[in-house]
């Protein structure tokens, strides 16, 4: 193990500068001196779907938004219409825990997600459209050897693929978060953690809007309250889909509704792996800052952040058994604060305002389903568990590529839909016990 | 200015107990039964607070638990809600998020550069990578409310499950009438109000006296339970409700709920709508009849409503200097009102709407411009006011009902969303449902307690109705709440966000024209009050703006919580359930240094004076290697089969063979997924023909045993699972010397051919049964001893003494990995992954193909086709490497080729050897492989064979003469713990008082069990005159004493327990040697405790999910059910005045589960 | 909480129970295809709907079977595991 870790002491914390610096502060004085409100639409409205489109995404989060924008941007294919059911970055996009990593276990899931990361740093500046991104620094907590022992397996993988992650031990911890209990009531003592420098968080909507944004200006129609009722298909093809506001003919759908995948499928009579259970999360008052790394334990089932705002957003596990229902449990809340109060004692009289639950698609080894299907010009992006937040950028680029293409992206190449008959799993499952 | 008052009729402070506190330096006085607001208003305070984006001066709004502009720091603790929150004496209050005080907060000049920060406007700036950081911490540091003191305590309170059959929640006139209607109709009742008393939330209510009434019936009824205080936060599933209490949380399972929720007022929005000194109607009136304080001298009303007119008599009754109505109706509805206030020198100004308010130099209220309604450039006039009341109207407190899966439309003759469709069991009544006339009110209180009573099959009295809708009772109809957009802004929808209509157009206008997207751009609705004043004005903006009905806008999902709740209400006392073996206070007295092991501890080693931890491994090893060592395996799973077809149902889950084990023979056992993964391993004992004992990984034994359990439930296989893991206890003694200790001890010969190498034997040590199983885990001579829990320590007692002579050591979990990997054995978890089958674990001699079927076969045979992605191999260094470590990767041409599973620096081998999982082409013996360390650095290992250790198995099988080295005796190893955990169980002790009085636990472990399974056991039972329950889950008394309980647990499984060792048990435990089919003694070995005692109930209310209480005790239930997370049965015994519950438990649960009962005891004693 | 009627224990809150899945029927090992076999393993039928599931009931290993809806949560009904009994694949 070694001492502590540079960004242990958070940059963001000690420097100093004039803000007022800024450039984009001319953009606030333009709105606040303009007569009129100068800011035009951000999306539009289109009244009607047009009988046929180049392609077809359903979903309208960040994965779908993103793959429009890519492809519309890189590829040169703006006849795009995106579908969204209901309002756009609604689903799992508006309702996760909004954390960034790439501490994986396997090489193609470090390789994925840090290439993720990369195209996180910029993203702001590319839609132009402050998006929060703030890196913190990501501890995952270990309390048993055997856990101590998978950070290590983690931090020397992803070291291998120069990601900054390193194991440290408890006074490490204990010196980045004093507040911390580090003997967790008793219960657990903190024997080390998993840091990882470049762990961040992002202010979850506005990457949706963002995306949608900038495929709008690039022509694609952005279609909400328009949901998919079936997809037609001809010959082992694709042909076109059906949808509340009238049918589409197209050769190319892109799939990306986490959490409705199996419905999506099942219009296109294909059988899967994933399953679907209810992930919740809860966030409390604002309170003064006082915390700026992401804290996770995975013993404990607990990760948790400060936003901008002061809010304590946390999360923990999946709920117990399998539910399309985003219904809240009083378990949950009463679970994750036991653990939380472990943690943090001090919490104690902090307030929780609100609790909500998002859908995750799981899969039988922890990673995604991406990529080309049994379906000619069916391609898929789904799976993505309790952590397709993070990849939304690598995802829209590698599966604009796909769809462009009609090949997979060698990046994600090992997230295939065929591994499974091939028995050829991915082994994050052994990194499983410590997600998010 | 507000001030106080001279007596006001009910008033609910003490003037007799004057209260000094401080308020932002500066010292006031309140009363006792003041709030904090309540006295600072008093005091004439007006700005308590800034708000949240642009630090305007705010003060009081509705004075009824959601002024977030009326936040506080009371010490450490953040976010207090004056508005509510009683004041103390000596409270020293400061606002919250105020930079340098309330009253001349310098972050004020935000609201000076307002027009600079329109809606999301930090999604606009300050996103260059360079600068965004900057930006941030400044951003958070003016963002965040309280602040919390890092140093506050971990704070337990009690939570507490309930039942009842009708759950009221709100306890106005309504909800009062549905309780009062649905005890009547013999339904048990829990009425619930936010407020310190029932009927708080009070509005007008002209016929006081019926109220009062009310009130006693309510409070007198045997049938209802009222909690005040309390706030109904959120509705889950089955209905099962939130009630957050002010010091504890209480789960309550209703089987009807009653939504008396009433509504909420709601403020009008007009430039500077927010100033302090304006207030709603609501507000004044609550500060007016419980705190006698005034909230002005110039009092203007904005009126809509005659009630508003009937207030405004009120005040002026009291003196308060009601000088202007302005009413946007142009003939006021009461002339007789009317001609009362003009009498009294009130100007109407009807026809009129407020459309600014103006403030002094304080920020306060001074002056209101008003215009004619509709029409903001006529007829303006303004009028010099200290305070003005809105009558905003109303919106239904529907939060709960939608959060229940119910429906709302919205109604625009109530100008608000009303209840549509009700979930099976959910009723409304009251203001929520619509109805604001006071009698109406109560009949649709009673109509909806008769309805839940119906719904419940109840006889509902005579006159009761029950319909799930008011039917012909009038809904209130009302105004819209006026909202008179400003060009110059500042007319805020939402206080808690500083939202202004011209946020929400702004945000349209970008697109965000859904009320979810709305909501989430311009964050209305997402502050501390969740929307209860916003969201139904934003939802009308949206809908004027779009041009569609606010049904067409829709509205926000309610979810939890309706009202903020501390996370120490949800995390009440934090239970965390523990394992121990009975060994563990002779562990501590050796020194033991404890690791956790799923919810296990296990010593990791034994610490001894003058000695490092690896210094301290290193002497166990040797011990066992060279003399013999003492290990506590009690860990282990430790499961039974018997049967016929016991055989072929291990053979169907193993990949091994176990029909032809040889009676007293064990065999390695490796258990596969569906997959073909390997996810546990173990020993399998064959006992007898029919029966077979065995093993699993610590961290394995509940999900093994409980998915055979559901193999066996899916198969019907003629057989049955005992989990004995907790009943029965387990060392292994390793060692050449292990023999000649243990032969001092059982009256058997330990020789070759009497208990050969994996053999397994009966027998007993120091008088009581044992099982040996001679294994070679640790790779020298060894048995394994199983014992009965309760007489581990009789055993390990013996052991120890006969074996300080010859050093026994006792030796921890890390010892014992090095020894396993001395023998190259793999262990599941840490040298197998997730992904790991037997082919790459090289355990493909523990595999039988040719069987015809188990678990994971089909899948190892594609898997065996496939070939294996990596493979497990031993490798050697010659020297010591500390700094190499499990995880450290296997490097191969720059890319990672494996990793380190297992590694250590084996003494007696004198080189380091340890186990990797590598690529197959690096997997040869006699391969290089190169690791790479933390700092880079690479080193050398070749891969050999293993067992490293005893290659032909030569020492474990001991055919070789064991060699007797001298081994130092570790002083510590004979050393006896003082006080066993017997003689502390012995004493069985009342926690309060005498039993009877309070809650009192007895401990009963010292009592005498035999458990009785099996298809056949019934019968046999029966048959040998024995009398059972008839009933699954039933006990009955075996002797004349209800101390001797037979319990029947399922169908066929049965527990006998008696304070004796009774007679019938040495027959019915002879009686099953030799074993008789069908029938098999299972070891119950139970922590038992009995709990009485008045308060029994409550303690059981605080620990366990099921509702004693209406159980029959003559029905005799035995209730299998889980308490503070532990497994238990209950025996519900006594009558109806004095009940008693036995309880038990595993007893690895035992210490666990009575230190929980206790702190719940204690807890319940002090308070 | 929910809650979920035990055929041995009667009804109790779904804290009292593990979650065992969806009673999969296992084709027959040794005539099934490779294809077959690995959709048995890692296929699910994750359309909302209603399910057979698996449920144990922890204080007393109680395993039974209950068909319920995945997508409302509803309970339609409970069985005990006899209802599956099919011969064994050996």
């Amino acid at each position: 193990m070694r001492t502590l870790p540079h960004a242990c002491r958070f940059p963001l914390l000690t420097r100093k500068s004039s803000f007022t610096r800024s450039p984009y502060v001319l953009n606030l004085l333009r709105i606040g001196l303009s007569r009129r409100y100068p800011e035009p639409r951000m999306f539009r409205r289109p009244e009607r779907l047009r009988e046929a489109y180049e392609v077809v995404i359903i979903g309208g989060g960040g994965h779908g938004l993103a793959a429009a924008y890519y492809l519309a941007k890189e590829h040169g294919v703006r006849n795009i219409a995106v579908l969204e059911k209901g309002y756009i970055g609604g689903g799992n996009t508006g309702r996760n825990t909004a954390i960034i990593r790439s501490n994986y276990l396997t090489p193609e899931g470090v390789r994925f997600y840090d290439e993720s990361v990369r195209l996180w740093k910029d993203l702001s500046g590319e839609l132009d459209l402050n998006l929060f991104y703030s890196t913190r620094g990501h501890f995952t907590l270990a309390h048993t050897d055997a856990s101590l022992r998978t950070m290590r397996w983690r931090a020397e993988v992803n070291k291998h693929h120069n990601v900054r992650s390193e194991v440290v031990d408890a006074a490490c911890v204990k010196k980045a978060l004093p507040m911390l209990d580090i003997e967790c009531g008793g219960h657990a003592p903190v024997l080390g953690a998993l840091y990882h420098e470049p762990g961040a968080i992002a202010r979850h909507d506005a990457v949706a809007w963002g995306y949608a944004r900038s495929a709008d200006r690039l022509g694609v129609e952005i279609h909400q309250e328009t949901e998919v009722t079936g997809i037609e298909t001809k010959g082992g093809r694709v042909t076109g889909v059906k949808t509340n506001r009238g049918n589409i003919a197209t050769s190319r759908v892109l799939c990306a509704v986490a959490g409705f995948t199996p419905r999506i499928l099942n219009m296109a009579g294909l059988r899967s792996p994933i399953y679907v259970h209810p992930l919740q999360a809860m966030v409390s008052e604002p309170i003064k800052r006082w915390l700026d790394p992401i804290v996770v334990s995975g013993s404990l089932h607990v990760y948790v952040s400060q936003t901008a705002r002061g809010e304590l957003v946390m999360g923990s596990t999946l709920d117990p058994y399998e539910l399309h229902q985003t219904r809240s449990t009083l378990e949950f809340t009463e679970n994750l604060s036991t653990h939380m109060l472990d943690l943090f004692p001090f919490l104690s009289e902090v307030k929780i305002v609100r609790q909500w639950a998002g859908l995750a698609d799981m899969t039988p080894d922890f990673a995604p389903i991406m990529g080309t299907t049994p379906i000619e010009g069916f391609y898929l992006d789904a799976g993505w568990g309790t952590w397709g937040f993070k990849a939304t950028p690598i995802s829209g680029k590698t599966m604009s590529h796909t769809v462009a293409t009609g090949a997979n992206h060698p990046l994600i190449e090992s997230f295939g839909w065929q591994r499974f008959g091939r028995f050829e799993l991915t082994g994050e499952k052994g990194a499983a016990a410590v997600g998010h | 200015m507000m001030y106080r008052l001279p007596n006001v009729a009910g008033e609910s402070i003490d003037r007799n107990r004057p209260l000094l506190f401080m308020f932002e330096g500066v010292a006031y006085q309140g009363f006792a039964g003041d709030t904090i607001c309540a006295a600072l208003a008093a005091s004439g305070v007006m700005v308590m607070g800034r708000s949240f984006k642009y630090h305007r001066a705010r003060g009081i709004l509705s004075f009824a638990n959601h002024d977030v502009n009326a936040l506080f720091q009371i010490g450490g603790l953040p976010n207090v809600r004056g508005d509510v929150v009683e004041l103390e004496a000596g409270m020293e209050i400061t606002a919250v998020n105020t930079f340098g005080g309330v009253a001349r907060d310098s972050a004020s000049w935000m609201d000076k550069f307002a027009r600079f920060l329109p809606v999301g406007f930090y999604y606009k700036a300050f996103h260059s990578k360079l600068l965004f950081p900057i930006w941030e911490n400044l951003i958070r540091s003016f963002s965040g409310l309280g602040r919390i003191a890092l140093d506050a305590p971990r704070i337990r309170t009690p939570k507490r499950y309930a039942f009842c059959d009708v759950l009221v929640v709100g306890g106005g006139i309504s909800g009062l009438n549905a309780a009062l209607a649905a005890a009547e109709s013999g339904a048990t009742v829990m009425l619930v109000d936010e407020g310190a008393r029932l009927h708080s939330g009070f509005m007008l209510v002209g016929d006081t006296m019926r109220i009062t009434l009310l009130l006693s019936q309510v409070s007198a009824h045997a049938n209802i339970e009222v909690l005040t205080s309390t706030v109904a936060v959120g509705y889950y599933a089955d209905h099962w409700i939130a009630l957050m209490e002010q010091q504890r949380l209480t789960k309550v399972r209703a089987r009807s709920v009653i939504f008396a929720t009433g509504a909420l007022e709601q403020p009008a929005v007009f430039r500077n709508n927010d100033l302090p000194g304006i207030l709603l109607m609501s507000a004044a009136l609550r500060l007016l009849r419980r705190h006698a304080v005034a909230v002005g001298r110039h009092v203007v009303i904005s009126a809509r409503t005659t009630d508003d007119y009937a207030a405004a008599l009120e005040f002026l009754r009291h003196g308060v200097a009601v000088t202007h109505i302005v009413d946007a109706r142009t003939q006021t509805a009461d002339y007789e009102l009317t001609r009362r206030l003009k009498e009294r020198g009130v100007t109407f100004l009807t026809g009129r709407a407020v459309i600014e308010a103006h403030a002094d130099s304080k920020g306060c209220l001074r002056r209101i411009t008003v215009a004619k309604a509709g029409a903001i450039n006529e007829n303006v006039t303004s009028v010099d006011c200290d305070a003005l009341l809105m009558s905003g109207g109303w919106t239904a407190a529907t939060q709960l009902l939608l959060q229940a899966g119910g429906t709302v439309r919205f109604d625009t003759g109530a100008q608000m969303h009303l209840p549509e469709v009700l979930p099976p069991g959910i009723f409304v009544a009251g203001r929520v449902n619509g109805i604001f006339d006071v009698k109406a009110r109560a009949i649709d209180g009673q109509r909806a307690g008769y309805s839940a009573a119906a719904y419940l099959g109840m006889e509902v009295k005579d006159g009761g109705t029950p319909s799930s809708h008011p039917g012909a009772l009038a809904r209130v109809k009302n105004l819209p709440t006026p909202i008179v957009a400003h060009a110059r802004g500042k007319d805020f929808i939402d206080f808690d966000e500083d939202v202004q209509v011209r946020d929400l157009e702004h945000a349209v206008q970008e697109g965000f024209d859904s009320i979810e997207l709305l909501k989430r751009y311009t964050t209305v609705g997402m502050g501390p009050s969740q929307g209860k004043h916003s969201n139904t004005n934003a939802a009308r903006v949206l809908a004027g703006i779009r041009k569609v009905s606010a049904d067409q806008v829709g509205l926000t999902t309610a979810r939890p919580m309706y009202h903020p709740v501390p996370m120490k209400h949800l995390a009440g006392r934090g239970f965390t359930p523990e394992r121990v073996t009975p060994l563990v206070a002779r562990h501590d007295a050796l020194g033991a240094v404890w690791m956790l092991a799923s919810n296990w501890r296990r010593p990791e080693y034994y610490a001894v004076a003058n000695e490092t931890r690896e210094q301290s491994i290193a002497a166990e090893v040797a011990a066992v290697h060279e003399g013999v060592g003492i290990i506590d395996v009690g860990t282990l799973g430790k499961l039974e089969i018997h049967g016929p077809d016991a055989g072929a149902f291990l053979d169907r889950v193993y990949s091994g063979r176990y029909s032809d084990l040889e009676v007293g023979k064990t065999r390695y056992a490796l258990l596969l997924d569906e997959a073909g993964t390997i996810v546990d391993d173990g020993v399998i004992a064959r006992m007898g023909e029919e029966s077979y004992y065995f093993t699993t990984t610590t961290g394995g034994s509940v999900a093994v045993y409980r998915e055979l359990l559901r193999w066996n439930a899916l198969w019907g296989l003629r057989c049955s699972l005992l989990n004995v893991t907790g009943h029965s206890a387990a060392v292994n003694l390793a060692g050449p010397r292990s023999r000649d200790l243990l032969s001092a001890l059982v009256p058997m010969d330990l020789g070759n051919d009497a208990l050969p190498y994996l053999g397994y034997r009966e027998t007993t040590l120091a008088g009581v049964p044992v099982r040996l199983l001679r294994v070679g885990f640790v790779g020298e001579l060894g048995y394994e001893i199983h014992v009965p829990f309760s007489q581990a320590l009789r055993v390990w007692d013996a052991i120890a003494e006969e074996g300080a002579a010859a050093g026994l050591r006792p030796f921890g979990v890390e010892a014992q990995r090095v020894l396993r990997l001395e023998k190259g054995h793999f262990i599941v978890g840490q040298d197998t992954d997730g992904l790991t089958n037997p082919f790459e674990a090289r355990a493909d001699w523990a595999v039988r193909m040719t069987k015809p079927f188990f678990i994971g076969q089909r899948s190892l045979r594609i898997l065996q086709r496939r070939g294996p992605r990596q493979l497990l191999v031993g490798f050697e260094i010659p020297q010591a490497v500390p700094s190499l470590k499990e995880s450290h990767l296997a490097i191969d041409a720059g890319e990672i080729a494996g990793r380190i599973t297992s590694i250590a620096y084996s003494s007696v081998l004198g080189k380091t050897i340890g186990l990797a999982m590598v690529k197959p082409a690096l997997a040869p013996v006699g391969t290089k492989l190169s690791f790479r360390q933390n700092d880079g650095s690479m080193v050398t290992a070749s891969v050999c064979e293993t067992p490293f250790y005893d290659k032909g198995g030569e020492r474990q099988k001991s055919v070789i003469a064991s060699f007797s080295a001298t081994v130092k005796v570790a002083a510590s190893a004979t050393q006896k713990a003082g006080g066993s955990a017997d003689e502390a169980a012995a004493l069985s002790f009342a926690m309060h008082g005498t039993a009877g009085a309070g809650a009192s636990l007895e401990d009963r472990r010292q009592r005498k069990r035999i458990g009785i399974k099996g298809p056949l056991a019934a019968a046999w039972l029966e048959q040998r005159g024995i009398t059972i329950p008839d009933r699954a889950n039933s006990w009955t008394a075996i002797t004349s004493s209800e101390n001797d309980v037979v319990m029947r647990l399922g169908e066929s499984e049965f527990f006998f327990e008696q304070s004796v060792y009774a007679e019938e048990f040495k027959t019915l435990a002879s009686g099953l040697t030799p074993p008789v089919p069908g029938v098999y003694p299972v070891l119950r070995e139970d922590r038992a405790f009995a709990l009485s005692g008045s308060l029994a109930d409550d303690v059981l209310a605080q620990v366990c999910n099921v509702n004693f209480r209406p159980l029959i005790l003559s029905e005799r239930h035995a209730i299998m059910t889980m308490m503070v997370g532990v497994a238990v049965t209950v025996v519900p015994q006594g009558n109806v005045s004095h009940r008693r519950y036995l309880i038990w438990c595993d007893p690895s649960f035992g210490d666990y589960l009575r230190s929980s009962l206790a702190a719940v005891i204690d807890g319940l004693r002090t308070s | 909480m929910k809650q979920l009627l035990c055929p041995l224990n009667g009804l109790r809150p779904v804290s009292e129970f593990v979650y065992g899945g969806e009673v999969r029927v296992m084709p027959d090992p040794e005539a099934c295809t490779d294809e077959q076999w690995s959709s048995y393993v890692f296929n699910r039928s994750g359309v909302p709907g209603i399910r057979r599931e698996w449920w144990c009931h922890i204080a007393s290993g109680f395993w039974f079977v209950v068909d319920r809806d995945t997508a409302t949560d509803i309970v339609i009904a409970t069985h005990t595991a006899d209802v599956l009994r099919q011969a064994s694949p050996a």
